[in-house]
Formats: C-alpha cells, sequence, structure tokens
C-alpha cells in the first residue's frame, strides 16, 4: 500500500494499533475479577512514532534495481506493558473498569476516524484511476 | 492479533461472571441448608469463584502468529473456593438438626455479602458486553474500507 500514498500506510498502522489497543483494554476489562492481576497499557502514541520511524527509512539503499528495502511499517511491536499508576485493590487487583471503558470509548472513535481518512484516500485513489469518475 | 482475539477474551469474561452469578445463585438458594445431599448434617459451605488470568491460545496457529499475546490474556474460574468460616449456630431446638443443647449450624451466608457480590458480577458482565460489541464495531467499521 505505501507504493500509493505514505499516509495509507500510516492509517493502516494506526488501524493495527488501534486494535491492539483495543485487545488490551478488552484483557483488561475481563480480568477486572482475577486477583493479583495488573491492569495492562499500551503507549498508542509512541508506537505510532516508533512505526512510522521504521517507515521514514524505507528508502532507496544504494542506486541498483530492487535496492528498496521494504520493510512494513506494522513490523514494530507496541511495548505493553503493566500500568504503573494503577491502584491496587485489596486482591492486587489495578484494574480500573472505569478507565477502561472510556480508554476503549475514545479508541474505537479514533478507529472509526482512521477508517473514514482510508475511506477518502481509497476514494481519491478511485477517482484517479477512473480519470475524475466520469463514464466513457 | 485480531478482531476474534479480542471477542474471545471478552468471551472468556462473560464466562467467568456468568460462572460467579451461578455460585451466588447457589449460596442464595443454599442460605437455610442444613445437610448435604447425602443426608448427613454438614451445613452448606458458600462458594467462591476464583479467577485467572490465562492467555488467549485456541489452535496451533494462533500460538504460532500471536507471540506478543501474553499481555492479552483471557479469564478463566480456576476452582471454586469454599468459604473457610465456621457455620453460623442459631438457636433454634425444634429444627430437627439441632444440637443437643438446641442449636443448629446454619450456612454462612450473609444476604448483603451476595447482593454487592451479585451487582459486581452484573456490572463485569455488562463491561464484557461493552467491549465485545466495541471490537464488534471496530470490525464492521473496518469492512466498509473501499466500499
Amino acid at each position: 500500500m505505501d507504493g500509493f500514498d505514505p499516509i495509507i500506510g500510516a492509517l493502516n498502522t494506526s488501524l493495527n494499533l488501534r486494535l491492539t489497543n483495543q485487545n488490551v483494554a478488552a484483557a483488561n476489562v475481563a480480568n477486572a475479577d482475577t486477583p493479583g492481576y495488573k491492569a495492562k497499557k499500551m503507549d498508542f502514541e509512541l508506537a505510532l512514532r516508533d512505526a512510522l520511524a521504521i517507515g521514514d527509512r524505507l528508502q532507496v539503499e544504494g542506486d541498483a534495481v530492487g535496492h528498496i528495502v521494504h520493510q512494513p511499517t506494522d513490523a514494530v511491536e507496541p511495548v505493553i506493558y503493566d500500568d504503573p499508576n494503577g491502584i491496587e485493590s485489596l486482591d492486587g487487583n489495578t484494574v480500573d473498569r472505569a478507565k477502561e471503558m472510556a480508554a476503549m470509548a475514545e479508541n474505537q472513535i479514533l478507529y472509526d476516524a482512521s477508517v473514514e481518512m482510508l475511506k477518502k484516500k481509497v476514494a481519491m485513489l478511485k477517482y484517479a484511476i477512473t480519470e475524475g469518475g466520469g463514464n466513457r | 492479533m485480531d478482531f476474534f482475539s479480542s471477542m474471545r477474551v471478552s468471551a472468556s469474561g462473560l464466562d467467568a461472571q456468568t460462572q460467579r452469578m451461578n455460585t451466588i445463585s447457589s449460596n442464595i438458594a443454599n442460605a437455610e441448608t442444613t445437610r448435604a445431599a447425602d443426608g448427613s448434617k454438614t451445613p452448606y459451605k458458600r462458594k467462591d469463584p476464583v479467577m485467572a488470568a490465562t492467555t488467549d491460545r485456541e489452535s496451533f496457529g494462533e500460538i504460532l502468529a500471536n507471540q506478543m499475546d501474553e499481555n492479552v490474556q483471557g479469564v478463566m474460574v480456576q476452582e471454586i473456593a469454599e468459604d473457610t468460616r465456621p457455620p453460623r449456630m442459631v438457636y433454634n431446638p425444634a429444627h430437627p438438626d439441632a444440637t443437643p443443647e438446641g442449636y443448629v449450624a446454619m450456612p454462612h451466608v450473609n444476604p448483603v455479602e451476595e447482593m454487592a457480590n451479585m451487582i459486581s458480577a452484573q456490572r463485569s458482565y455488562e463491561a464484557n458486553v461493552t467491549a465485545m460489541g466495541s471490537a464488534k464495531q471496530m470490525a464492521q467499521k473496518a469492512l466498509e474500507i473501499g466500499r
């Protein structure tokens, strides 16, 4: 996809990371009653920046044919860590349900926003490859 | 890492909360039970589910694909623990299971405790339903790309 437009690649990465974020939040909600479970967290902005930094390095190395090293932007594994700010309840669990639901709602809205942008990008590509969309 | 792993995690949460709900129902139903099913005079012991985080791995393919999934864990009821508190001794000489002193050993079931537990289970269940709905909506939104 990067061949068309770097933004499409970035949106693709963003969607993947948003999905990971959703999975992390779902796991936290499911384990809200598990004694000793520590709430997990993923730093979305940091992960996206790392992923896009790899995208920047996708430059032509040398001038021979086939020297474009293709490294997909989702090759970066986001760092998931135990939330250090979680408040431990009596059973050692640090999940805050309200916080998780809020994070999930935010994540979903931003996921939808990324999908909308991707749709626009694809629509523009379609427009271009049909030479303006007119029926000839 | 796909939409379905998120849904499976939420499903494991729903399952665990359902089991929790079942034990609560059992505790409430047996609040006055003074005998075991075999007729012995041992009062009912209230049950409590103990949950444990499990890594969501269904098939070999997923084990290969989801190396990073140790951070996305489902939940399971690992054991149903019995309450270790001694039975409540109630003075009721007319009861057929009363001791010669007139006391009956009743289960240590506290209705308030069970109700609070029930509300907590219900809230957790709802949170898992919302999480699953969220993943579903994201998946449906993704299908709109290129439409």
